[in-house]
Order: structure tokens, then sequence, then C-alpha cells
């Protein structure tokens, strides 16, 4: 389904082929609209109106339903005084000068953060017209505090962290956006050097893992990974919360057996020669989000054109980072002391997928880490199933809702496009997570599937 | 005989340190160990893991090459994550100082007045006693939640944690100056104002001045456990971004430089103090 | 017959313990000191020595009863009362000069500093410690700085000087030599001094008349005992005067005996005129004595 199709059209057909039913699909339909249409401002704002619809009513039929029942106008009004479409559409105007160019952006030292690093040394942010600090930061708390304090203008979160500030889930309920996901995969189970010989995770009762956050896709992974190998997180092992940073000292100091984190924690922990790569994330969960792009809806309503341009920086690097050819290139870029601080081997390590796993083997896996800039709706669901699941979020929650506020699927769209990325056509898809599919549709039915709960 | 004894002491400090230093040359001696992976893959992680083994703790002589470089380049900056030693170590004692000079420039006063009055002592002293065993560092989220912003919550944090000993040493000096003195004050009809400053606060000066010498060293430990949790500039970030590089030679060097300005900061003070003793 | 410089009438003072019982230490004591006049107040520990002189100085206050100097009712210290403390009571922190001059600015805080170290200099010659006014208390001994306190007292040209056992913590040579000092300048000032000591001889040597209080508590004043001996006596030769071991033999009866048994002898004593004596004369001598008829009423 293409984000420029119309779901204001009652008429649209469901079946194959595009909306005249002249063009062979939907894509090429579009192509030929938006050569025809010189207004590319309305063209804009349709794009706008057209995800907001969608947004709201995931299944066309039930979209169809409703827009038969009221008219488009109607609906497009009475959705009007709900989300702020007028704002969204300004957002995306072209013309408009930035609103401030000096900005702060934090992030932690980890090669998630990889486009938000590299868009400063590597020039994305200069090209748009912005002065950017990036501002390395202790933890992901500290991070949370300094971009509420407005210290920050935007920051490098764990993707779930919007999602818990919006819900109010371990800090005050804050307005949060999350325009960019910034790298789909790229983070490993890591187990202690002594444990090289215990590769069956069930034989892993009693041991002490470490995550970064308690809000973080590694903290979801894991769980899920070892309930699926029937061992239940929180009676059979334990979890807790540790900075980055300390992960291999601890892992040194033998205070925990493994931790599920970024890299490059990972490829350090087997550079020191302290532990070894046990199982990569993406063989758990192919193309899982990790980190993300975030910024207070107060800054992306208040500041629509720096909001825009900045992430048009992000997208940029985000493509460009996507490309294998130039990982080494942003290793040496990212790797320096003002930013991962870190040896260039083992960054580059982690972003080509050329690496060495802790028990003298060389591994080939170009798709160890890849960057995705998509906000997959899907992917807040989960996660939100995820919270519901290890009782971090109690009661009903209307997932579409949270996810569509938090996870700025339109914005992305339409600048993955602007900087030559192929945006998917829709906000929402189904994926499988250890071979067990995931339907967005059906959050509920999906939870109550999991023996292990709270 | 005289000559041994004012030499004896520094010569000997001198000796234990080479001791120490031996044996640690001894301790991280180099293993020599064969290679056991291939070299593709030797090439991929540190010299230790290449040999089957955890990446060593740094001898003597790394740690004074490390002390070397920082020294040649104290003052670099290469951006806003990465800067030389000297100009952490700036930051780390300007905001030092601008928290220990309000916590002093509200604990003297507050602990004369204290000091002066009973009835004030067992109204703030339940308050004192509760805030004044708190850590740190415990502070630090309720400072970044409430003040909004980081370089100020560190500098509150400093406060907090200086002026309690300021504040109970001026009350418990002010409190204990000599009755007699206050009397020759009184009986020559000198105005309070000229009693609390001629009089009280050279009497009590000795022991504000031990209360502000305890305080600047608690300050000095707090800024860097500060620091390295809010982060963005000064040693104690300079310590955090080492440790995430797992770099022990410059997490040392830091320690280094941490206690050597510690000791400075403490010997001022006890120059200061020293003026203002008198002996009795 | 000249007003008073002092007079006191029926002043008494009562603390409250801890378990709340209250204690009188004194009750109903009268007396007074005239202009130029010195006046030595003998007892055992106990008796509120020290609180009569606090009274007189100001820095406490009587439970009843009423303080006069110069007419005025005292409600506070006074640059016209100065006091030498037993303890010198000199601020470690300054100088000799600067003790002084502490002084010295508080009662003329208009003067500039070199009038101030001028007249500093004046009292630190007069109690001979030319040369040490740089000196801090630290480096002085025990009757350099009692100097010191008498200098600071001087100083500030006061009415009358207060001494609370001044001599106490001195060695006896020192102590000698301080009290012939004191002797020295007050026979060149004129200075009226009320002075607080349990020191038999230093009371004959010093003083004109002798207050004698019984022990407390409820310490009364049992007489004022004159000391008929010139007043040109010396250390050296006072023991050779004929009153001398009269009126020390009486002081040291009192304080042995009648101290303790005074309630018994008190039935014709009257608290608002304690009794004038002279055990100083022999009876001949008294009757002849000016001195000796009169003396109940010498108001």
């Amino acid at each position: 389904m293409s984000a420029f199709k119309d779901p204001f059209d009652a008429s649209t057909s469901l079946t194959r082929g595009c909306s005249c039913g002249r063009h062979t699909d939907e894509a090429a339909h579009q192509a030929d609209l938006a050569s025809r249409t010189a207004d590319s401002e309305a063209l804009g704002n349709r794009v706008v109106e057209a995800a907001v619809m969608r947004a709201l009513f995931p299944h066309d039929a039930t979209r169809r339903r409703f827009l038969n029942a009221v008219g488009a106008s109607t609906a497009m009004a009475a959705i009007s005084t709900f989300f702020p479409l007028g704002m969204a559409k300004e957002a995306f105007a072209q013309s408009g000068n930035l609103e401030k160019t000096s900005l702060k952006v934090g992030f932690i030292p980890i090669t998630c953060a990889t486009p938000i690093i590299m868009s400063q040394p590597m020039g994305f942010y200069a090209r748009q017209g912005l002065n950017v600090d990036v501002v390395k930061t202790a933890g992901w708390a500290v991070i949370r505090d300094k971009t509420l304090n407005k210290e920050y203008d935007a920051a490098h979160m764990l993707s779930p962290m919007p999602l818990a500030i919006s819900l109010g889930v371990g800090s005050s309920p804050i307005p949060y956006t999350m325009p960019a996901v910034e790298n789909i995969n790229g983070q490993a189970i890591t187990l202690a050097i002594k444990h090289k010989d215990k590769r069956d995770p069930k034989s892993w009762k009693g041991f002490k893992f470490a995550v970064p956050f308690d809000y973080s896709m590694h903290n979801y992974l894991l769980r899920y990974f070892l309930a699926e190998h029937g061992l239940d997180p929180d009676r059979d092992v334990q979890i807790r919360s540790v900075p980055p940073p300390e992960m291999v000292a601890n892992l040194r100091a033998d205070n925990i057996d493994g931790f599920l984190a970024s890299d490059p924690v990972n490829q350090r922990a087997v550079y020191d020669g302290v532990g070894y790569i046990h199982t990569l994330t993406k063989d758990i969960w192919a193309g899982h989000p990790c980190c993300a792009f975030a910024a207070s809806r107060e800054f992306v309503t208040k500041m629509p054109n720096t909001y825009r341009a900045l992430l048009k920086a992000i997208m940029e690097a985000t493509a460009f980072a996507s490309k294998q050819e130039n990982r080494k290139q942003i290793a040496e870029a990212i790797a320096p002391a003002n930013y991962l601080n870190q040896p260039v081997t083992v960054v580059e390590q982690v972003l080509t997928g050329t690496f060495a796993d802790g028990l003298g083997n060389v591994r080939k896996d170009p798709n160890r880490i890849d960057f995705d800039p998509f906000p997959w709706h899907s992917f807040a669901i989960w996660i939100m199933t995820q919270m519901k699941r290890w009782g971090q979020l109690k009661g009903d929650v209307d997932y579409a809702k949270v996810a569509r506020e938090v996870f700025l699927a339109t914005d992305a769209m339409r600048l993955m496009k602007e900087v030559g990325m192929k945006p998917p056509t829709t906000t929402t898809k189904k994926f499988s997570v250890m071979g067990k599919e995931f339907d967005p549709a059906k959050p509920d039915a999906y939870l109550a599937s999991f023996a292990i709960k709270r | 005989m005289s000559r041994l004894k004012s030499w004896g002491a520094p010569l000997l400090s001198l000796l234990i340190l080479l001791g120490m230093i031996g044996v640690w040359h001894a301790l991280t001696l180099p293993k020599t160990a064969a290679q056991t992976v291939d070299s593709e893959y030797a090439a991929l992680v540190g010299a230790a893991a290449a040999t089957g083994q955890k990446s060593a703790f740094p001898s003597p002589a790394d740690f004074g090459r490390k002390i070397g470089e920082h020294l040649s380049d104290p003052f670099y900056d290469r951006g806003p994550n990465d800067k030389g030693i000297g100009i952490q170590l700036g930051y780390s004692i300007g905001r030092v100082l601008a928290g220990y000079l309000l916590a002093a420039l509200v604990a003297v006063p507050l602990g004369f007045l204290i000091g002066m009055s009973p009835t004030v002592y067992r109204a703030l002293d339940p308050f004192i006693q509760v805030l004044k065993p708190i850590s740190p560092l415990a502070w630090m989220p309720l400072a970044l939640f409430t003040l909004k912003d980081s370089a100020v919550s560190a500098i509150f944090v400093i406060f907090i944690c200086s002026v309690w000993p300021m504040l109970i040493n001026t009350a418990f000096g002010v409190a204990s100056v000599r009755r007699e003195w206050l009397n020759v004050a009184r009986t020559l009809e000198v105005g309070s104002f000229r009693t609390a400053f001629r009089v009280i606060l050279p009497a009590a000066a000795p022991t504000i001045m031990t209360g502000m010498r305890i305080s600047i060293s608690i300050a000095w430990l707090v800024i860097v456990a500060a620091e390295m949790l809010v982060g963005g500039t000064g040693i104690g970030y300079f310590v955090w971004n080492e440790w995430n590089n797992l770099s022990i030679t410059n997490i040392m060097t830091a320690i280094l430089a941490i206690g050597v300005v510690g000791m400075l900061l403490d010997l001022m003070m006890a120059k200061l103090t020293k003026l203002v003793t008198f002996p009795e | 017959m000249t007003e008073p410089l002092i007079r006191i009438e029926g002043i008494s003072k009562k603390f409250t313990g801890r378990d709340g019982t209250e204690t009188t230490v004194f009750e109903n004591l009268h007396f007074s000191v005239d202009p130029g006049e010195f006046v030595c107040l003998i007892g055992h520990s106990g008796c509120g020595k020290t609180t009569i002189l606090n009274v007189l100085s100001g820095l406490d206050q009587t439970s009843s009863g009423y303080v006069f100097v110069g007419g005025r009712e005292v409600n506070g210290p006074s640059l016209d009362r100065a006091v030498i403390f037993q303890s010198h009571a000199l601020m470690p922190w300054l100088t000799v000069m600067g003790n002084i001059a502490f002084a010295v600015s508080s009662r003329w805080p208009e003067w500039d500093k070199d009038k101030v170290r001028a007249h500093c200099q004046q009292y630190i010659d007069l109690v001979n410690l030319t040369g040490s006014e740089k000196k801090r208390p630290a480096e002085l001994s025990g009757g350099m700085k009692q100097r010191v306190g008498i200098a600071r007292a001087l100083s500030i040209q006061p009415k009358m000087l207060l001494m609370d056992e001044p001599f106490s913590a001195l060695d006896a040579l020192t102590r000698g030599v301080l009290q012939e000092e004191v002797l020295r300048i007050c026979a060149e000032t004129r200075q009226t001094v009320f002075m607080i000591t349990h020191d038999v001889d230093e009371a004959i040597l010093l003083a004109d008349k002798i207050v004698l209080m019984t022990n407390g508590p409820y310490a009364k004043i049992a007489e004022i005992v004159v000391n008929t001996m010139p007043r040109s006596r010396t250390r050296h030769d006072l023991h050779k005067h004929p009153h001398y071991y009269r009126i020390r033999n009486h002081l040291i009866d009192f304080l042995v005996d009648r101290s303790k048994a005074f309630a018994g002898d008190a039935v014709n004593h009257d608290p608002r005129h304690p009794p004038l004596v002279t055990p100083g004369l022999d009876p001949a001598e008294a009757a002849a004595s000016p001195a000796g008829k009169p003396l109940v009423a010498v108001k």
C-alpha cells in the first residue's frame, strides 16, 4: 500500500491494482498522479491527512465504512478536532527559516547512536544549516532528565523510552515523540568466557544478566529469549540494569554472567578477552528496532522547521549508514574519544559485521547491524505488549493511539522519500519473533498466548 | 644525626614509593604466551585476547607514558566530549569553588545565628541531623528534576554536601566562645555588630576554618561522583569516559590528578586555618 | 559627707536548681563605697562574692534590691565601671596593644588610630609593660597578662574599678609585685576600687574598708572592718605596724569561726547598717578615734 494512496476515497478498490484502475499497481498510479499535481504543497497536505486517517483506521474495511457513513470532508473536520492536522501540515511546509540553528543533541556512546553521532563529524547537520553539538551522556536516566529539562533539544533514546515517557511509566507523563528509529538489530547476548561451554540457554538457571535499562529493547528481547527457552526471567535468573560502560568491567570482575547489550560493548568484551558473543539479536527478531531519535512534542510543534531539518539530517545519515560500503569510513569517524572512545577495529567489526566472536572464530554477518529509520507503529505496539507482559504497564492501553502519537511515521515517510530512501507504504506490518508471528491488530491475543508472563 | 632526621622521612617515603612501583612492575610483567588463534582473528581482538587471556592491568611504564602524554598537552580541546585533563580539572575546580563559596555564604551567617541562639539551634537541629548524612548522589536526581539544569544541579550537590560541616562548626565555634571575652565586650559597651566581628568571629575562626577544611575535602570528593553521574565536562566525566573505553591508564592518571588537586586544596585551607589560629 | 559612688540597697540572689528547689545565695545586703575608696570583700567561696561583683558591673542581675552608681540605678554594663577579671580575659588573637586598643576605641570610637595608640601606650607604660606592645597573650607570663588586664581596665578611665580576685591565679612573688603596683597606681590616680579576695593580707594591704560576708546560702554582711593603718603602707613594712596583727587576727578569726556561726549572734544585727568595726585600734584608741564612735552611721 502506498503512502500516497488516498484513504479518504471510499471507492478505492481493496483488491490488487490501483485506485483508478488505469495503472498496474498503486505506486504507478501515484507516480503518475504526482507528476500531474502541480501544487506539491497540496500533495504534502494530502499525504499528512492520509497518514493520519490511515493511522486512525488501520483496517481498510473499517475506514471505508466510516467514510461512507460521514463523508470525507466531515471525517477530516472531525479528525482535526483531536489531531493537530494544521500543525502537522505546517511542519511539513517546505519553506520557512530555521527557528534555531545551534542545537544540542545528547547521545550514549554506543553504535546504536551512529546516525546521530556521525552527522556531526561527517557534516550531515551542517548541510541542513544546523550547528549541532552532540553531547555524550552518562546514562539513560540522565539523558531523559536532560531532555525533559530542555538542556538537549533532541536525544538518542532507547525506542521504548519515548513510549514510557509519554505513558508516564517511570516518570511523569510528558508528550514525547519518536520521529525516527536509529538502527535495527545490532545487539547481542554476550556471556563470560568461563561459560563458553554453556551454549544451551536451558543451562543458564541462576545466571546474573545485565541490560542497559528497564525500558529497553534489550530487556524485552532478553526476557523474551529466556522465556522462549523455558526460563522465567524474574524467578530463574537475575536481570539488572547496568550502564553499558560498566558492563565489561562487571563481566571481567565476575559480577555478572552475561548481558544483552548494545555494541560496541559486546565486541569490546571479545576484544578484551572477557566474553564471547552467544547470540546476535537479529537471530531473535530479524529487523528489530533498538535505539531511537527522540524529541519532545513541544520541540516538534514550536520549531517545526528546525525539527524538520534535524530529522532530515538524521535520515540522510541513516541512508548513508545503511550502505555497507560506507561503514568503514563511519567507524573511523565515530571511534575517537570525542564520540564512542573505542578502538577503531571494535567499531569497525560491529558496523561491517565481520567480527571475532570471542571463541576463536571470525564470523561474517553483514546484517549484524543495519540502519532503517522507519518508526513502524507495529514496533510500538509490540513494545507495549511486552511492557504489559512484564508488569511495567498496567491497565488497558489504546495501543494504536499511543503508537501513532509517539512514533511519527508520517514525518519519516515524507523525509525518507526526500533523501532518496524507499519508505514503506503502511505503518504497521506483521513480523515474527523467534518464529512466533506478531499481528499488530491483535495485541491482546498475542499477549494472552504467552505461558510466562506477569 | 639531625641531618638524618630531616632527610629520614622523605627518604623513607621515596623507598616506599619505589617498593610499591617495583611490586606493581613485577605483577604486571607481560606473560609470554603463544598466540592461540589464527592471525585473521588476532587482528580483530586485543593482544591479550589473541593469546587466550583477559586484557592485563597496565604496568608502571604504561602509566608513566600516559601521564607524560597528558602532561605534554593538558589543554587540548577536540570537541565537546574530548578535552584535555587540565581543562577537565579546571571545570571541576570551578564547580567546586562555586558550590563551596555559596555554601560558605550560607553556612557561616546561619551558623552564627544558630550558635548565638540556643532556641534557633534547637529548632534547626533536627533538620540538620536528618539532612547531614544524605549521600551527595542521592540529591542528584532530585536536583535534576527540580532545578532542570545539570550544571546548576552539580553545583547544588556540592553546596548541599559542603554546607553541613561549615554550618555545624560555625555554630559550635560561636556557641563555645569564652563567656569572659563576651563579658569584656559587654563591660566595654561594645555593640552587637562590633562584638560579632571583633570578638566572636576571631574567637570562632579556628573552628570555622576547620569546618571549611572538612567541607572542601567533601566537595572535592563529591564533584567526581557527581560528574560521573551527569557527564558533560569535568574530571569525573573524564574518568567515566575512560571507563567507557576501559582505559585503566587514563583512569589512573585521573585518580592521581584528583588526589593531587585534593591535596593542594587541603593544603591551601590548612594555610588559611593557620592564619586565623591563635595560641592560648 | 560626700555622696557614695556606689550604694547597694537590699540586694538578694536566688537560683532555681534543676530539681526546682530555690536556693538563696545571699539576701538583704546593704553597703556603700565612697569615691576614692578601696573596698575589699572577703568571704568563703559560695557566699556569692563574684555574683555581687557581676551585679555591680551590670553583667548579672539581682533577684531583688537596687544598685546605684553615682545616684543612678545600674541596669547593665557600663564603661564607667571597668572590670579586671580573675582569668585576665585577654583576647588571644590580639596583641597587648590590640587588647588595650579594643577597649580604648570602644570608649572613644571617634578617636583616630594615632590617638588611640598614644593613649594605650600611656597605660602600657603605667603597668611597666613598655616593649611588650606587640606580643600576644600567649607569649606573656601570668603576671604580665594581668598587667595588661589592669592597663585595659584603667585605659578607659572608669569611675571605678571592679576586681574579681585578680591575683589569685598568680604565684606569691608575682602577686606581691602586682599588689604594690595596684597600690601605687591607686595612689596616683585616686581610683575608686571594689575588689573581691580571699587573701587576708592582700585585703589589709590594699583596702580602706573590708566587707566581711558570712557563709552561704543566705549569706549576709556580718560587719565592715575599717583599715586604720595609714595609706602609705607597703608590703615591706606592713607587719611592723601595731594595727596589723589585730586586724589580721580579727579577719582570720572571722573566717575560721564566725563566718559559719554568724546567725547565732545576729540578734542585734541590722542588715541595713552592718556594724563598722576597728579591730586595729586598742579599746582606748578606739574611743579617741573619730572613726570609733559614730561609725555605725557613716552615711
